[in-house]
């Protein structure tokens, strides 16, 4: 695969420079490609069954995709502060903006847990209705991908904290914060196809 | 004022229009009755929003990067994908 990855041992890439660093492209593109499969399966099911896709958003609760969209975009900001940070050499503060981010994700699994928890109650259950069974495989693939950006920023965080990174070397940070990115680009088309889209 | 602050202060405003677009966009499915003008301008919000993480969170801002123009492509397709299940089921 080519791309802009055609690196020099600097660094650098002779279509521009390469953001964080290759092997973390590689798991980034993988992650869009495997979303855009499941954005194909949502056309195909929808095409199939318009009925319980036109259905499908008012059975859930609209109200916490919302709150767990402004979390991870948020977050994502925050992951930007840290990164901002450690390129102006304050590891304290991009620590603490890394925490932030952390919080943020943790903040995601919490709502989706409550939301689960009110679907259960309210009788959103992923059979005999393909919406349904649709949102629980998108949400519970994107929750998979937030757990493995979290793991990332806590190592992120560690590395902070002991002086790993400096203005000039700060590949890894950038590598968990671009993951991070990746898995909120996710969820920005995931959040209208099950909440907004009818 | 310092390139650091200028970089924060946009990051800042970057957020905003990013939560703005997603509030925007919850409302969109609320209120409109239209299926197809809903999704429509779904499809729209989120290539916009698409393209304002790749280029400001990611930092993919080199206009030659093979790599910001394969990841704007996927922000292209998929809002199109949006608009025709959109369309044509709506």
């Amino acid at each position: 695969m080519e791309l802009a990855m055609t690196a020099h041992a600097d660094g650098s890439a002779l279509a521009g420079r390469v953001p964080g660093n290759r092997g973390i492209w590689v798991g980034i593109l993988c992650e869009l490609t495997e979303f855009a499969l499941m954005f194909l399966a949502y056309a195909w099911f929808k095409s199939g069954h318009p009925e319980d896709f036109h259905r499908g958003p008012a059975m859930l609760l609209t109200a916490a995709g919302v709150a767990n969209t402004v979390v991870m975009l948020t977050s994502g900001y925050f992951a930007v502060r840290a990164l901002l940070a450690i390129r102006r050499n304050d590891a304290r503060s991009a620590r603490n903006w890394l925490i932030g981010t952390l919080l943020g994700g943790v903040a995601f699994l919490l709502i989706k847990a409550w939301e689960f928890s009110w679907n259960i109650d309210h009788g959103v259950v992923g059979t005999g209705n393909s919406f349904v069974a649709m949102y629980y495989y998108l949400t519970f693939n994107h929750l998979v991908h937030v757990v493995w950006g979290c793991l990332g920023l806590i190592w992120a965080i560690l590395r902070t904290q002991f002086g790993a990174y400096s203005p000039e070397d700060h590949d890894g940070l950038e590598a968990a914060t671009l993951y991070w990115h990746a898995t909120d680009l996710a969820w920005i088309v995931i959040f209208p196809l099950l909440y907004v889209v009818k | 004022m310092d390139t650091h602050a200028t970089q924060e202060q946009q990051a800042t405003q970057v957020w905003l229009g990013l939560v703005l677009l997603t509030l925007g966009s919850a409302w969109l499915g609320e209120t409109l009755a239209s299926v197809g003008v809903t999704a429509a301008l779904v499809a729209l919000i989120v290539g916009i929003k698409g393209f304002l993480v790749i280029r400001h969170y990611m930092g993919l801002a080199e206009p030659g990067s093979r790599l910001r123009q394969v990841m704007r492509l996927y922000f292209v397709v998929v809002p199109v994908l949006i608009l025709l299940a959109g369309v044509t089921t709506g």
